[in-house]
């Protein structure tokens, strides 16, 4: 409580002198540590040596505020938290720190060759955090620890997980919206390829098998604790964004495979297709064998009821059609027989 | 001048000519509006920005739909109990009209990956009872429900336009054009019927005011559902 006090002060100070830019290189022992502590502890003290730069425009001031309001108090509880250094020379360099608080630019910032990304929106702080908490969910599940561990991978302290109201809700959610957009994106890749010429149109079914099990391979690293996420997603406050995230999937994926139908077809065939893929994601989880082959064949043959429903359904039609004409002409029949037409 | 650039372009390749690149660059050229050149030029409804936008779009294209489905039916409905009377062509005249309306938004929607209404099955057995039933009071029952419907659905046609004209009417501007041409479309449909002795149906008041409110109630349920 304290800590956020003196962070907001801090903030509040900073202000007056407009904030700062990110010095461009970092520390190379940085770049080759794992992250931990010891690699922000060293940017501390970097920084605390290397002079305050031309504040900003006044644009993006607000949003480093913020950052600062946040940033200040973690770098308060990693003083509390670990006690590795001295703690004079870290306070001092904290306060530095939070100077030039965008600055625990991660190494996953750097390894990515993005240098001028200085600050951050809240929203792209979650999901950095959310990222990296994916490399902890073998270790421990789909949990608040894994979101610590993540955290404290950029440098953040471990109560940053504390930003996450729905918790573990909010890695599965982020995961799968993850996944889904990477479909999209391979989707419409292949959409415009197939306009361009350049590749040709796959068949429905095909294309419907290749669509779930590229999205469900995505789990394939994650499957152990899979279960885990999925009865987190059935919890009643997840369900509506679940659904959301399903209903999206189904939707683009149908669109892709070539559907513009616009009457009850357009339920129908979403509601066939989260059908497969549920219980295909089901069989998943349960499936030993190799490289999943059990599922992929499981997948393969649901989708094959499909089309053989689909089949069926018309040929019921068309046979119903055929049965409603012969009855209107046996009728017409009959009437000329028994003479009732000519009194018209 | 305009016949002068296309003779000077008759002698290209073809395919250049037809492109629609070629086509918008002549029009931009003669028309005596600027007319902005962006990339929905041949879609009816402009990239939403935001979510709050894309949910009303979709909603009003999605009542729309409904509506003119339901008007085929009707028609449909009233064909195949008035099909080989005497009003049989004036009846089949209209149904094509509306099939019309009915291909246009069935494209819209699926351009714009808008949901359809789960009530449209509802929409078809209602819409087709409906036509029959009143069809089978005579050709006034047919065309006092005519009358109704279509005045429903110009009222609601309206209040659509005025809604886009509030919110921005130069970002709608192919949007009102279209709804503003279905709208008076269906008003000559409304005098049709009126012209055809609509109001000599006994019991014209009744069966009109229930009919109308049973159009507004589908309009309500269709905006939501």
């Amino acid at each position: 409580m304290a800590a956020l006090l003196r962070g907001l002060r801090v903030g509040r100070a900073l202000r007056g002198f407009g904030s700062v830019v990110v010095p461009k290189t970092s520390s190379p022992q940085c770049n080759g540590l794992r992250r931990g502590f010891h690699c922000a502890a060293l940017r501390l003290q970097e920084d605390k040596d290397k002079s305050i730069p031309v504040p900003p425009s006044s644009a993006a001031s607000s949003t480093t505020t913020y950052h600062e309001h946040y940033r200040a108090p973690p770098s308060k509880n990693n003083t509390a938290t670990y006690m590795h250094e001295a703690p004079a020379p870290e306070a001092a360099a904290s306060e530095a720190a939070a100077k030039e608080a965008p600055q625990p630019n991660t190494s996953y910032a750097d390894q990515s060759g993005e240098q001028g990304e200085e600050y951050e929106t809240e929203e792209q702080l979650q999901a950095h955090i959310l990222n990296a908490a994916l490399d902890f969910v073998q270790l421990h599940g789909w949990t608040l620890e894994a979101i610590s561990a993540g955290a404290e991978t950029l440098g953040l302290s471990a109560a940053s997980s504390g930003m996450f109201q729905n918790g573990a809700g909010d890695l599965v959610l982020h995961f799968i919206a993850q996944c889904n957009a990477q479909l999209t994106e391979q989707m419409a890749e292949q959409h415009n390829q197939v306009q361009l010429g350049q590749a040709e149109p796959k068949k429905t079914a095909e294309f419907l098998r290749d669509a779930v099990e590229t999205r469900l391979r995505m789990l394939m690293p994650y499957i152990d604790n899979w279960p885990q996420a999925m009865s987190i997603l059935l919890l009643p406050h997840n369900i509506p964004d679940s659904l959301k995230h399903l209903s999206t999937l189904v939707d683009d994926i149908w669109y892709y495979a070539g559907d513009r139908s616009t009457d009850l077809n357009w339920y129908t065939k979403r509601a066939a297709l989260t059908g497969i893929y549920n219980t295909t994601e089901l069989v998943m989880i349960q499936d030993s064998s190799e490289d999943f082959q059990d599922t992929w064949n499981f997948l393969e043959n649901r989708i094959q009821d499909i089309v053989n429903m689909a089949g069926a359904a018309k040929q019921v039609a068309s046979t119903g059609e055929a049965v409603a004409q012969g009855l209107m002409g046996a009728a017409v029949t009959l009437k000329n027989l028994t003479g009732i037409n000519q009194r018209r | 001048m305009q016949r002068a650039v296309f003779a000077h372009i008759a002698l290209h390749d073809w395919t250049h000519v037809f492109s629609p690149l070629r086509i918008r660059q002549c029009c931009l050229k003669h028309r005596a509006l600027p007319v902005q050149l962006s990339s929905r030029a041949y879609s009816v409804i402009p990239p939403p920005r935001d979510e709050a936008e894309k949910a009303l779009l979709h909603s009003m294209l999605r009542v729309d739909h409904a509506g003119e489905y339901g008007a085929n039916r009707i028609y449909a409905g009233q064909m195949a109990v008035l099909g080989r009377s005497q009003i049989g062509p004036l009846i089949q005249e209209m149904w094509d009209q509306e099939k019309k309306h009915l291909a246009k938004f069935n494209e819209i929607l699926a351009e714009n990956r808008v949901r359809p209404t789960l009530l449209l099955p509802l929409w078809n057995v209602a819409g087709f009872l409906l036509g029959a039933g009143t069809a089978l009071l005579g050709k006034e029952g047919a065309m006092a429900c005519t009358v109704a419907v279509e005045e429903s659905i110009s009222e609601h046609y309206n209040s659509q336009i005025r809604a886009l004209m509030e919110e921005d009417p130069d970002r709608y501007v192919e949007l009102l054009k279209l709804i503003k041409e279905f709208r008076d479309d269906e008003m000559e449909h409304h005098d049709t019927g009126l012209e055809h002795d609509a109001e000599s149906l006994p019991g014209y008041k009744l069966l009109k005011s229930a009919i109308q409110l049973g159009c507004t109630a589908a309009i309500f349920v269709s905006q939501r559902l």
